[in-house]
């Protein structure tokens, strides 16, 4: 059962990461009969998103995946680093001092709306601001929209942590700003490591925003995935699939970089009584 | 090295009234617990004391200063809580000199004062280790250690033993009662542990539903308790409280305890003996007073003995009654559902007035 599971949920997974490797014959439609993995291995659909032109594949791409591997790192990390330090900084006001508790629905609600009608008039604005087609402007945009995520994370987090923890440093002496930086931060170092990670997550994988804040130069890599085709070749699977290896690279290497706190941040209540 | 006075301290919570009225005054360097069941106010006091909550009347002064307007940080108390508040993301080391170097004692004197207090506490071989991964003991022992290292003058522990195994709890009463010798800070101690409070405490205070309802030496309140809650909460097991009536005989005044059936009176004496009492009386006496006599004046059927050790503890008479009598096993034990026929030392009996539950008669 487990292992059918396991099949299931792999299968595609690996199906991607045997389809980067594949010379255009195995994953065009034009090999009449099905490979499951490479006959021949190759590095050409890497070579080729990087602007390489293979020798098999005549088009040639209009842009590399190079900037949008570098729009979509830079986009979705400071829209997390906005949404953490904003998202921590409210959820900590408001687990502590109760100031703000309207704070949680409103948040919520900004939830509710379907995305379409947010981005419509969210794109006009950004547009007078000239923010369209700029890193920036779209790391604003996912900060905010991952804002929500983060406070909610965060307060569940500070709501367990035991106040007396604060208490204690305060009635030695240390004054309120000092024991967050130094008590409460540190302590809450996997309960940050794991909403980070997910909040990137989100960012990282967002596909409409992106699409409709970035025309050309700050594209991010879902958008640039969908360009990855054209009226001769039809949609270039290759490609598409190494694009896709390389798009999981950043939020692995985050996840086993954290996981040690991942691992606490998921017991973090159980710790302390 | 403090005195501390609590005058007409009060806190509400909305509508609920967690501490009245409480007037106290601690000593400098005494040791008094505050004991009393959950919810009775005491913790509230203590966080009042320490200003992690702010009265809603009365006043605090340390050495005749009020100091309800000095910030937490500033009031040079020490705090222990009952689920340590240890800094787990740091070393033991870091733990203990956190408050020394908050208030920016330098580095050698830290060093000499850390390396004592874990001396004192047995902490040195684990100085160096990460606190996440100690024992329940252990953090405890590090919690009243990091409170006790930068010498407060008024050291308040919020039922610090109660997690801690039993074992261990023996222990750690007898290294807080050294602690205090050394320091001689004034301590108060936050506990439920009735064996906590007699065994540490110089003077106990007892509360119940945010009242203080008498304060005074471990055998002060044991053997002359001010309150039928106190005379009930104060010993293993507590009073039996029986319902009587005052009369008058030839031999003088007696209590007629007409509600047990069975039992004949029993005749004064002292002060009670003398003085203008309600008809109507609360009679308590202590299960260890109860003396197997054949030719006793009161009798009741045993219902259920426990045997714990050295003594047992006899449940007797009918249910809702709930007299119990604590007897050495030296002497042979009746069975279930024989009549205990005992006797009580007139003097070692107090009565209670039952409309204001408060000891009437007096002792001696």
């Amino acid at each position: 059962m487990i292992l059918l599971l396991l099949a299931i949920s792999l299968v595609p997974t690996l199906w991607m990461l045997s389809m980067a490797f594949k010379p255009i014959a195995e994953w065009s439609a034009s090999g009449a009969e099905l490979t499951w993995w490479p006959k021949s291995p190759t590095l050409d659909n890497f070579r080729f998103i990087f602007g390489q032109s293979s020798s098999e594949l005549i088009v040639s791409l209009e842009r590399t995946a190079a900037r949008p591997i570098m729009a979509s790192l830079l986009a979705a990390s400071f829209g997390t680093l906005i949404a953490m330090t904003a998202g921590t900084a409210a959820a900590y006001g408001l687990s502590r001092f109760g100031k703000g508790s309207n704070l949680p629905l409103a948040l919520i609600q900004l939830r509710l709306f379907p995305p379409m009608a947010v981005m419509i008039p969210l794109m006009i604005m950004w547009a007078f601001l000239g923010l369209i087609d700029n890193w920036f402007g779209l790391a604003v945009v996912y900060g905010i929209v991952t804002l929500p995520f983060a406070f909610w994370l965060m307060k569940t987090f500070f709501d367990d942590m035991p106040r007396e923890i604060e208490d204690a440093a305060l009635v030695e002496g240390c004054s309120r700003l000092r024991v967050f930086t130094r008590i409460t931060l540190p302590m809450m170092r996997p309960a940050l490591a794991s909403s980070a990670l997910f909040v990137f997550i989100l960012n990282w994988s967002d596909y409409l925003i992106a699409l409709l804040l970035t025309t050309r130069d700050w594209v991010t890599i879902p958008v640039y995935m969908t360009s990855l085709s054209s009226s001769m070749t039809g949609q270039l699977y290759g490609a598409k699939a190494a694009l896709g290896l390389i798009a999981a690279i950043p939020p692995v290497i985050l996840g086993i970089a954290i996981q040690k706190h991942l691992v606490r941040g998921l017991t973090f209540g159980a710790l302390k009584e | 090295m403090t005195q501390i006075a609590l005058s007409n301290l009060g806190k509400k919570f909305g509508a609920f009234t967690a501490l009245a009225q409480m007037n106290l005054t601690i000593g400098d360097g005494e040791f008094v617990a505050l004991l009393g069941p959950s919810g009775c106010g005491k913790s509230t006091t203590m966080n009042m004391i320490a200003g992690m909550v702010a009265p809603t009347e009365g006043d605090i002064r340390f050495d005749d200063r009020s100091i309800l307007n000095v910030p937490m940080s500033r009031r040079g108390v020490g705090f222990v809580f009952q689920n340590y508040a240890i800094f787990t993301h740091m070393s033991v080391r870091d733990n203990l000199s956190y408050g020394l170097r908050a208030q920016g004692v330098s580095t050698p004197e830290r060093n000499r004062r850390v390396s004592a207090m874990a001396d004192l506490l047995q902490l040195t071989p684990m100085l160096d280790r990460q606190a996440a991964g100690l024992s329940v003991n252990i953090l405890q022992r590090l919690a009243i250690g990091r409170s006790a290292v930068v010498e407060p003058a008024i050291f308040l522990l919020d039922e610090p033993l109660s997690n801690v195994d039993a074992a261990f709890r023996s222990v750690m009463r007898s290294e807080l009662k050294e602690l205090q010798r050394q320091f001689s800070q004034t301590m108060v101690y936050v506990t439920h542990d009735q064996l906590e409070a007699m065994t540490m405490a110089d003077r106990i205070a007892v509360m119940d539903h945010g009242k203080l309802l008498q304060v005074g030496t471990p055998l002060e309140i044991y053997n002359n308790p001010q309150d039928i809650f106190v005379a009930r909460f104060i010993g293993s097991p507590g009073m039996n409280i029986l319902e009587g009536r005052i009369a008058q005989s030839d031999k003088g005044k007696l209590v007629d305890l007409a509600v047990i059936g069975r039992s004949a009176p029993l005749i004064l004496s002292g002060r009670a003996a003398i003085e203008d009492l309600p008809e109507k009386i609360l009679f308590g006496f202590r299960p260890e007073q109860v003396n197997p006599d054949p030719n006793g004046t009161l009798a009741l059927p045993v219902n259920f003995v426990e045997r714990i050790g050295a003594r047992s503890i006899l449940h007797l008479g009918a249910d809702s009654m709930g007299v119990k009598a604590v007897l050495d096993n030296q002497i042979t034990l009746p069975n279930i559902g024989d009549i205990l026929r005992f006797s009580i030392d007139p003097k070692k009996v107090r009565l209670f007035d039952p409309v204001s539950g408060n000891a009437v008669g007096g002792a001696d």
